[in-house]
């Protein structure tokens, strides 16, 4: 009993300095300051608000991505469904009469309806998550081909423009802010919240979250509709900031808000992820290309660097959790 | 073998004290101790897969002392152990993991037909009756069980054979080809060593028993000088004369009624009653549909007919969430698989079927679930620093007392208890005994599940004996007395 109390001690004295979110930060910090000193133009007010606005849309995805992580599922038709979205999104504006507050709901309500497919297909069909979402991946690709005839769509309407150049008091992007609004309120949903608290269950075993009484099916359903509608969200941001729907929109995001979460401490296992380290392993993210940038490295390095990073992430978690085992 | 001063230390814990002993050749060797004591940390230092901090273990091998280093050298010398957590490849067939890593071959292939008719030998010398190519996950735990062990069996050159909790799992008729093997190698001058938290079979098997106690060595007697009383003062280190026996009460009103469950194959026309501050238990074999019928009951699997009245009334009970609605609180056989999420807190894990009851439109009151997890973790007695402690640091026997607290913060009338002690320690197992004994003095109906007669026979208020998917008998108080193991097993095994 004595020596568990040591441990527990112990534990609780470098808990702070073990915790994922505590690495991330120091080593975004380290990066901030020798950018910032080293090169000229980092810590300029555009590239400090070019930086937040880059990482606010993989940011979302992220949040979206830890939650589906924390379950013990995977979801690699995010990109997809975005682009669906803002497709449907764009040729309602264009093509339509449609008044613009039906747009944008048509916009989440098709990104909610993906989302709740995945959910049947995953849970009813027991697809393993990964395979299904490669499938609804390619099949909502070929939907948006098939929408958009292989063209670009190009937003008109300023209201979808304003959100991407505009600023809250001249100086927070409109984009950032959405991004914070998500990522806090998903934190209050995992961590005040009985919906919240169950995606762990489901995450640390199927069989244990049903027989505690979680009615698993309906948080299949909703865990993923959920992850579909912040995936609306991040359409309507790409519309902000591209300005256009193109076939491919929303392509290549999955895989960085994977990342992201991954290297903030979410693990594949399922069980245990959290916000704060998605928000940071997506700046770490997003900084490596800004700040690589102002250092004016090869890009193609810094795709080099971020893939040896995520490896590394997880690599940590294994070790970590091996020793614990 | 000598062990010698060996000491291992784990960052804050000493698991291994200074332990020394022998072992002879055809020896078999009890080793004894609560959960904690240090049995599997100086098992895993025996098979060279953890090392010493101090001290040496040397084996004589063809009149050379030798050490095992890691785990290649330990077998090349002959050393095999089951492990406790059964380690074997799920999708694989029997005959692969009886030859894992080492596959007759014909050439550059594996030889097939030679690794099936080796592993059939195998297969019936252990009375398993089952398919060398039936695939691991198919098979059920108990037959599981029984691969791992006859495993040890395909080698040629054993000296040490270390078995694990090799009962845990077994039934008494599968107990008896157990015995047969231990004798059979003991008589070839293989040395064993034996763990179970079972102290019958220790009085059965074994030559000698070691006991040790908190990482320390105790003492090592002849069986035939011990009794069971003694043996568990010496681990626990306090007396403890009958630990099944606890207060009976007198039972009240009707809780559950069961009638004519059937589901399609493991079980048909099931009735049974049981009534408030009741202990009801069930006996009979693996496959005998004990566990199938509380799983039907608790909407955990679907069955096809058979009505269900909780205090009287009709209910219909689809799933898992309905069960814990009409007062059920069912604890599973498997802890690890479904009972528990390992990964989580205690907090979380004792918080977690009944969330809603601290929760205001989804929002969950932090403080009273903290609150909540303080009062019932001493409720049931969870031995831990903290509520925040994640429950895969925790010893099995806490682990099971925080899946009773998850239970227990539902209120439930009616507790089914599955198999509640596999696999935890004596004293951990009083403690769970005495917390039946609350339960049913609070008016409380339990069902109590187990594969070790002692404990259910102990226990009961009632006793209903299954055999392949029926009830074959059932005993009352007065007879329940006066019955005796052989007696149960008879009616467990009728053939239909």
């Amino acid at each position: 009993m004595m020596s568990n109390r040591t441990v527990a001690h112990q534990n609780a004295l470098s808990q702070v300095f073990k915790r994922t979110e505590f690495t991330l930060g120091v080593i975004i910090i380290v990066l901030f300051v020798l950018a910032g000193t080293l090169t000229k133009n980092f810590t300029s007010a555009y590239n400090l608000t070019n930086l937040t606005k880059q990482g606010s849309i993989v940011g979302v995805m992220a949040v979206a991505q830890t939650v589906i992580i924390i379950t013990g599922g995977i979801d690699i038709s995010g990109g997809a469904v975005a682009g669906l979205s803002c497709m449907v999104m764009a040729l309602l504006q264009t093509r339509t009469d449609t008044p613009f507050g039906l747009t944008v709901l048509a916009c989440l309500a098709v990104a909610v309806l993906c989302g709740f497919c995945n959910g049947v297909i995953i849970f009813d069909l027991n697809v393993p998550a990964m395979i299904a979402t490669l499938g609804t991946q390619t099949v909502i690709r070929g939907i948006v081909k098939l929408l958009c005839g292989g063209l670009n769509v190009t937003y008109t309407d300023a209201r979808i423009l304003d959100i991407g150049t505009g600023k809250l008091f001249g100086f927070i992007p409109y984009l950032a802010l959405i991004w914070l609004c998500v990522a806090a309120c998903v934190f209050i949903i995992l961590r005040y919240t009985t919906f919240g608290r169950n995606l762990y269950v489901i995450g640390s075993g199927i069989e244990v979250a049903r027989l505690s009484g979680i009615k698993v099916r309906k948080m299949f359903y909703l865990v993923y509709s959920f992850a579909g509608l912040l995936y609306g969200i991040a359409a309507i941001m790409l519309a902000a900031r591209v300005g256009m729907a193109q076939p491919g929109t929303g392509e290549g995001y999955d895989m960085s808000a994977i990342a992201a979460a991954v290297i903030g401490g979410a693990s594949l296992a399922g069980g245990r992820g959290a916000v704060t380290g998605t928000l940071l392993g997506t700046v770490l993210m997003v900084l490596i290309t800004n700040a690589g940038t102002a250092f004016q490295i090869d890009p193609y390095i810094l795709d080099v660097t971020t893939g040896v990073l995520i490896i590394f992430a997880v690599a940590m978690d294994m070790i970590k959790t091996r020793k614990k085992a | 073998m000598k062990i010698e001063h060996v000491s291992k230390f784990y960052p804050g814990v000493t698991a291994l004290n200074d332990v020394s002993f022998e072992l002879k050749r055809g020896e078999v060797r009890a080793l004894c101790g609560e959960n904690g004591a240090g049995k599997s940390t100086l098992i895993k230092c025996i098979m060279g897969v953890e090392h010493l901090d101090k001290g040496s273990i040397t084996m004589n091998y063809d009149g050379e002392w030798v050490v095992n280093a890691n785990a290649v050298e330990a077998q090349s010398h002959g050393v095999f152990a089951n492990y406790q957590s059964v380690t074997i490849a799920p999708d694989l067939s029997i005959a692969e993991n009886y030859f894992l890593g080492n596959q007759p071959t014909k050439g550059p292939f594996v030889d097939w037909s030679k690794m099936l008719e080796e592993s059939q030998k195998v297969i019936d010398k252990f009375e398993m009756h089952v398919d060398p190519k039936a695939k691991i996950r198919e098979l059920s735990i108990a037959m599981q069980a029984m691969v791992t062990i006859s495993k040890i069996s395909i080698n040629k050159d054993i000296r040490l054979v270390i078995l694990d909790e090799p009962t845990a799992l077994l039934e008494n008729d599968k107990v008896e080809i157990l015995y047969r093997f231990v004798r059979e190698l003991k008589e070839k001058g293989v040395s064993i060593i034996y763990i179970s938290h079972r102290l019958e079979e220790i009085m059965d098997i074994c030559d000698t028993v070691t006991v040790l106690k908190d990482g320390t060595y105790v003492d090592t007697l002849n069986v035939s000088e011990v009794d069971k009383d003694r043996l568990i003062a010496m681990m626990v280190g306090r007396e403890m004369t009958d630990i099944y026996n606890i207060r009976h009460f007198d039972p009240g009103e009707e809780l559950l009624r069961v009638e004519n469950f059937s589901d399609s194959k493991h079980f048909h026309n099931i009735s049974f009653k049981l009534r408030r501050g009741e202990i009801l238990g069930f006996v009979g074999l693996v496959g005998a549909g004990r566990s199938e019928v509380m799983r039907a009951l608790t909407g955990v699997e679907k069955r096809l007919t058979g009505d269900v009245y909780i205090r009287g009334q009709k209910v219909n009970i689809k799933n898992p969430t309905d069960a814990l609605h009409h007062g059920i609180g069912f604890l599973t056989e498997d802890r690890r698989a479904d009972g528990c999420a390992l990964g989580l807190s205690i907090k979380q894990n004792i918080n977690m079927s009944s969330l809603e009851m601290i929760s205001k439109l989804g929002f969950i009151n932090l403080r009273k679930e903290a609150r909540r997890a303080e009062e019932f973790s001493k409720n049931v007695n969870v031995k831990t620093p903290s509520i925040e402690q994640l429950v895969q640091n925790l010893s099995g026997g806490n682990q099971q007392k925080v899946v009773i607290a998850k239970l227990l913060c539902r209120d439930p009338d009616i507790l089914i208890f599955d198999e509640p002690t596999v696999g935890i320690d004596v004293g951990a197992k009083q403690e769970i005994y005495m917390l039946i004994e609350r339960l049913t003095a609070q008016g409380r109906g339990v069902i109590l599940i187990s594969s070790y007669l002692p404990e259910v026979m102990g226990l009961s208020d009632r006793l209903i004996v299954m055999a392949q998917g029926a009830v074959t008998a059932e005993f009352d108080k007065e007879e329940i007395k006066t019955l005796t193991e052989e007696d149960l097993l008879r009616k467990a095994s009728i053939e239909q």
